[in-house]
């Protein structure tokens, strides 16, 4: 038997996994045949879109050990270069797509050669110091970007291969279908990333930096790559989310906050794993939903715990929502606490702890 | 092979190098013995490139290595051990070995390598699918020293392996030491264990806060007054 990899001890899936895979993968393709609720599509494609920014973050954070927290900047950059192309100048988002991948990548090269000359909090600070630049540029750069005003967008050109329409994104079918195969797509490039060579590179930097540099890897030129792929993909999040949502400003594509959800997406469900954020979009995508429709109070109050006319009650129902960001951080807080490698390492965990104590 | 010529370093304001000269000839053992603080590990950090010399040149077979960055020196044939051993913990025992193997020179000669570390480590071998983090203070010094034999290295920097290993493994490693040499790869060593290298070197340099106080071979060390008083305790 010869192993593909040289440096890869067997740790491939088994057969199980394999098929179970593919019949989640069907199920998934199959899904808006039987499901038309716009609502449950629409949560759906917020779960893809969170497995694709968690995955691309989970490249350079959970593999390679450098906890970037301004991939906003790169998610923003996508966004605003597709919007731009495409309400200016007309370009189709699917050509405009690969500009704004362009341009992260060059914007990850810069601020890879600045910030990776720090290590451990110091480059988180300079992370996020960066991306603030960028939200500020993007908020006064007005000719171009619009300002805090944002950019709307009116016309979406349907999608021809020749003179045939494959789609008018009249309905939320296509997007659903674009953002299924962008998820399973980094997914791949993960797996990719972590059964190939480069993988154990970007290990070995998190790991141990000297060591790895002791051993002759070339530790700019490495971690220059992990973040250029997660720059790519998270640029890629920022493009489908511009023509999904359809309105972009920099206070939703560029925010603190969004580099913070993407960071917390592969937190909680597990760092450098294939399935941790994928985990961790399932959480918190319905949690942060949740708490804004403020279903929790209301299925507080219709399962009859709490009454509607009571102190409480009225409390909940009309703070509650308010208070999803709270809920959010104590959430987080939790999780970290009791759950340090994530969802997916608890569970874990969990079924060795079982294991030993049968056997 | 390694020529150190009037090497000074400083860390910020604060020098801790005063004109290092030293030689290491092709083949030999030579060690570098000294206190805390008296800039062993510092000189060593200075070849292998993680710091760069204020003033002074260190030559490797002719080459001069100012400019050179860390992994440019590895594929030279130069490689660092570091103290604390440094291994991947959640690797396993044979990944760790095969990223010793990392420069391109290195890579065709990768399973010979590792044959060759696991006959002279038949612990490594044993716990060849062991993740790293959970052995030993001294497997781990096994493991290190063994993911840089990996890189074919013709001289290898040895910082400090015998740190907080028991009696029975600083023998063992001392012993690892001088096999490895009769090998044919070229060791400098830098040790608090002075008794222990004085007897395997050939050659070796005393430091005393950040200066060369005394050389010679590893026998005319050891029955050296001062050195007997202030590091042997005679």
């Amino acid at each position: 038997m010869i192993p593909t990899n040289p440096l890869h001890s067997q740790r491939g899936a088994s057969a199980v996994q394999v098929s179970l895979g593919m019949a989640v993968i069907a199920a998934l393709f199959a899904f808006p045949q039987f499901v038309e609720s716009p609502y449950v599509l629409h949560m759906m494609i917020l779960f893809f879109l969170s497995t694709l920014m968690g995955q691309s973050w989970n490249i350079i954070g959970g593999y390679t050990g450098q906890y970037s927290v301004g991939h906003a900047a790169y998610f923003g950059t996508g966004a605003y270069s597709t919007m731009i192309l495409l309400t200016t100048k007309e370009i189709a988002p699917w050509y405009g797509m690969w500009v704004g991948i362009a341009a992260s990548v060059v914007l990850a090269l810069i601020i890879g050669s600045i910030c990776f000359r720090l290590r451990g909090p110091y480059f988180v600070l300079a992370s996020i110091a960066v991306a603030e630049i960028v939200r500020g540029t993007a908020l006064n750069l007005t000719d171009l970007t619009k300002g805090a005003e944002g950019i709307l967008l009116t016309d979406m050109p349907a999608f021809k291969i020749g003179q045939t329409v494959i789609t008018d994104f009249s309905s939320k079918v296509p997007y659903y279908y674009i953002a299924l195969v962008l998820a399973l797509m980094i997914i791949a490039v993960t797996w990719l990333v972590q059964n190939s060579k480069l993988g154990y590179y970007f290990q070995a930097i998190r790991e141990d930096q000297d060591a790895a540099h002791s051993l002759g890897i070339n530790l700019t030129f490495w971690k220059n790559s992990a973040l250029v792929i997660s720059a790519a993909f998270t640029s890629l999040a920022g493009s489908f989310y511009a023509i999904f949502v359809k309105f972009i400003d920099p206070s939703t594509v560029l925010p603190l906050d969004l580099s913070v959800q993407i960071v917390l997406i592969s937190i909680i469900g597990g760092i450098g794993t294939i399935f941790g954020p994928v985990i961790g979009s399932l959480v918190l995508v319905p949690l942060s939903e949740a708490l804004r429709s403020n279903a929790i109070a209301q299925g507080l109050i219709n399962s009859g715990l709490v009454s509607e006319e009571s102190g409480i009650g009225i409390f909940l129902k009309e703070h509650l929502a308010h208070a999803h960001v709270l809920i959010y951080g104590i959430l987080v807080v939790v999780v970290i606490l009791f759950m340090p490698d994530g969802v997916l390492g608890y569970f874990r965990k969990m079924t060795a702890k079982k294991k030993r104590g049968e056997a | 092979m390694l020529t150190i010529d009037k090497l000074n370093f400083s860390y910020g304001d604060m020098q801790v190098l005063w004109n290092i000269d030293l030689q290491v000839n092709e083949g030999e053992i030579v060690t570098v013995v000294g206190a805390n603080g008296a800039g062993k590990s510092t000189t060593l950090k200075n070849i292998s490139r993680l710091v760069k010399q204020t003033s002074g040149s260190i030559t490797f077979q002719g080459e001069e290595l100012k400019g050179l960055e860390s992994h440019q020196v590895v594929e030279r044939g130069l490689v660092q051990v570091p103290e604390g051993r440094k291994i991947f913990p959640e690797m396993t025992v044979l990944e760790n070995l095969r990223m010793g193997s990392f420069i391109k020179s290195a890579r065709p000669d990768r399973e010979t390598n590792v044959e060759r570390v696991f006959s002279m480590f038949p612990r490594l071998k044993e716990r060849e699918k062991q993740l790293g983090g959970t052995m030993s203070g001294g497997e781990q010094q096994m493991l290190a020293i063994g993911r840089g034999l990996m890189a074919n290295p013709k001289l290898l920097l040895l910082d400090e392996p015998s740190l907080g290993l028991s009696p029975l493994f600083v023998k063992i490693i001392f012993e690892i030491i001088q096999e490895i040499n009769k090998q044919g790869v070229t060791i400098l060593l830098v040790e608090q264990n002075v008794f222990q290298s004085l007897k395997i070197a050939n050659r070796a340099y005393v430091l005393e806060t950040g200066r060369v106080v005394l050389s010679g071979s590893g026998s005319e060390l050891l029955s050296n007054d001062h050195v007997k008083k202030a590091f042997l305790g005679m």
